[in-house]
């Protein structure tokens, strides 16, 4: 008994916790996903970030089986089971709308799973409450839905997917219907609550700062594409196409020609990079920027600064780029004044190289 | 203030008067039931109760009507069939609405759902007597299916079983009657949240263990409904059976004629409330499901 006990479980960790293999979705002649390969570590909390109708939803609806793929294979720990229906996959989803039972109470819908795996009840009453336990709700076991906030309700939908104790849990915007204030917090919570069961967590977001605040790792996507695949920072830092540099955080572009690390912008103006060759996209994010007239500088004039409490916001207009260039000033004193020429720089490592537009 | 001084002394004065006034706005209404419900209902109570001799009806009180149809086990054995055939009818009806509503509002896009619910109410606009006697060209000897069955060999001579007994008074009263089970459904399944039963599979639940522990709880109240709407209706059913239900179709409404139309009056009276007792027993029972406590929690 001991050897098939601990079995699946050195297999489990081998493994990859999900895992899609060249996978493509049509709904006709529309493609929704234009295959896709990703890894998803065992353990990890994974965002899929894009904006709507990139297919991140899609590719949440086949791991959760409510779709069926049109091509490709998904694996999870080991098994292939992109042709079992929903509730035969170790899976579990939180729903964007909660979807809890109305007509159920918190402990009751918290059960609910349990009963469908026929677990008996002695065993369940204990699951139950230590799964409300989890999310802080162990006192509103026999409150219905409809007496909850929808904070509450939110947690309830988690705990109702995770007493199952499913390899894989998957999210789907589940705190967009919620207020700024609460899903600050909220965010906190679940990444509390996912370092305490260590289930992995497919967590699915348009909101970046969600993506970077929680996420191990995100998959920001695009158009059915995975656009890029890394850590939070790295994404942030180092964005792969000038969409996820778009997407994530804000950014300056400027039309430029590469030569070693020196980017020629189309003023005439010489400004370091990362590096590379021929013709380009430079990428700047706001914060890297500095004014500070130099040799490796970009001229320009201000024409707008605006105080937004953590730091201050200057657009200068340049003849380098169509937009004016946004910077981000930390240190105010060195703040210059709506008219002022001033000149623009920032460090190599700053000036991301990307596909010319 | 002056005015109102001089105002709350009067209406103290005369409460009744004040109260009488208020609700003057029901008059109509009250009369409208009153004569035309309250009274007939009154003097078939009446009715049930006296003799009838010589084809008139005397004022003597007596039990003589009920006994009499209980003492006749023709008339126990019609009530009974009438029972079994309304449920049978209306589990068939419902049976087939509540898919046919769950369809409709799960799977068909919006645009098409008024197109279809108004076929569905189309044979509302051809007479009752009509879409009834329509069945006899269907079953009948010379029928459709007769016809088709000759035609294709399968047999020889016309099939009588086809007309004239309780499966064909089956068959007519789920056409008649499915439309408004279709109706009295679709309209609490739609507002039905789909997400729902998605989580409830996810959850482990099989389609139709989502279906019955989830969908079918929430929209409790519209399924009673459809249950009295269409269950009523048919436990008096008259025309039906005598159409073409023949002899061995007979129900409790074609015995209440015949009672009446043999200026047996009380007797028919009798049978009449018998059959309103056991509606009124019914909706006694269904009443706590239809109270609306749709509203969870709230």
């Amino acid at each position: 008994m001991s050897t098939t006990g601990t079995a699946p479980s050195t297999l489990a960790s081998a493994a990859p916790g999900i895992e899609l293999r060249g996978v493509v979705k049509r709904y006709g002649t529309q493609v929704a996903l234009r295959g896709i390969d990703l890894e998803i570590r065992d353990g990890e909390f994974f965002c899929l970030l894009g904006p709507s109708g990139c297919g991140k939803t899609t590719t949440l609806n086949l791991i959760g089986g409510f779709v069926p793929v049109t091509e490709g294979e998904i694996w999870i720990r080991g098994q292939r089971i992109h042709r079992l229906p929903p509730h035969k996959r170790p899976v579990n989803t939180v729903f964007q709308s909660y979807a809890l039972f109305p007509h159920m109470n918190v402990r009751e819908n918290v059960r609910f799973g349990l009963k469908m795996d026929r677990v008996p009840r002695s065993e369940s009453t204990p699951r139950v409450e230590e799964a409300l336990r989890l999310v802080g709700l162990e006192e509103y076991g026999d409150r219905m839905p409809a007496q909850l906030s929808g904070g509450q309700q939110q947690r309830v939908a988690v705990a109702r997917a995770l007493v199952k104790r499913p390899a894989v849990l998957l999210l789907d915007e589940p705190l967009g219907a919620l207020d700024l204030k609460l899903r600050q917090r909220l965010q906190i919570e679940l990444a509390q609550i996912h370092r305490d069961v260590g289930t992995t967590f497919v967590y699915v977001t348009h909101d970046q700062e969600e993506a970077m605040s929680m996420a191990d790792r995100i998959a920001v996507m695009s158009d059915g594409r995975i656009e890029q695949l890394g850590e939070p920072e790295e994404i942030y830092r180092l964005p792969a196409t000038r969409f996820v540099a778009d997407f994530i955080g804000d950014s300056n572009f400027f039309d430029a020609t590469i030569e070693g690390s020196v980017a020629q912008l189309s003023d005439g103006s010489r400004v370091p990079c990362r590096g590379g060759s021929g013709r380009a996209t430079v990428m700047v994010r706001p914060e890297s920027i500095r004014f500070r007239p130099g040799e490796a500088s970009v001229p320009g004039r201000v024409v707008q600064t605006s105080f937004l409490g953590k730091h201050v916001r200057v657009a200068v207009a340049t003849r380098a780029s169509e937009a004016p260039v946004v910077a981000a000033l930390h240190d105010t004193s060195e703040l210059p004044a709506v008219g002022d020429e001033v000149e623009l720089t920032w460090s190599a490592d700053d000036g991301v190289v990307l596909e010319p537009a | 203030m002056t005015v109102r001084a001089a105002e709350a002394p009067r209406r103290a004065r005369t409460p009744r008067l004040a109260g009488v006034v208020d609700y003057l706005g029901f008059g109509p209404a009250v009369l409208l039931f009153g004569l035309f419900f309250l009274v007939p209902l009154g003097i078939i109570v009446c009715y049930s109760f006296w003799e009838t001799i010589d084809y008139s009806v005397v004022h003597h009180w007596t039990l003589d009507n009920y006994r009499y149809f209980f003492s006749v086990t023709a008339y126990v054995s019609t009530m009974l069939a009438t029972i079994w055939v309304s449920v049978a009818a209306t589990a068939l009806a419902i049976g087939l609405a509540f898919p046919f509503a769950y369809w409709l509002s799960r799977y068909v896009p919006r645009r098409l759902r008024t197109p279809l619910l108004v076929l569905v109410i189309v044979p509302f606009w051809s007479s009752y007597l009509l879409r009834v006697y329509s069945w006899l060209t269907i079953l009948g000897q010379k029928g459709v299916i007769n016809r088709f069955l000759q035609w294709a060999g399968i047999t020889h001579h016309p099939l009588g079983v086809l007309l004239y007994d309780r499966p064909a008074v089956i068959l007519v009263l789920v056409y008649l009657y499915f439309p408004f089970g279709a109706l009295t459904l679709y309209s609490s399944i739609e507002r039905f949240d789909w997400n729902q039963l998605r989580a409830a599979m996810d959850l482990g639940a099989s389609p139709l263990q989502a279906i019955f522990r989830i969908l079918v709880p929430q929209i409790r109240p519209g399924i009673i409904t459809a249950i009295i709407f269409v269950f009523i209706p048919i436990l008096g059913e008259y025309l039906t059976p005598q159409i073409v239900g023949g002899t061995g179709g007979v129900m409790i409404g074609n015995l209440i004629v015949n009672f009446f139309q043999a200026a047996e009056y009380t007797r028919g009276a009798a049978v009449s409330l018998l059959i309103a007792a056991f509606i009124v027993v019914l909706l006694l029972v269904f009443r706590r499901s239809l109270s609306s406590k749709e509203a969870y929690g709230a």
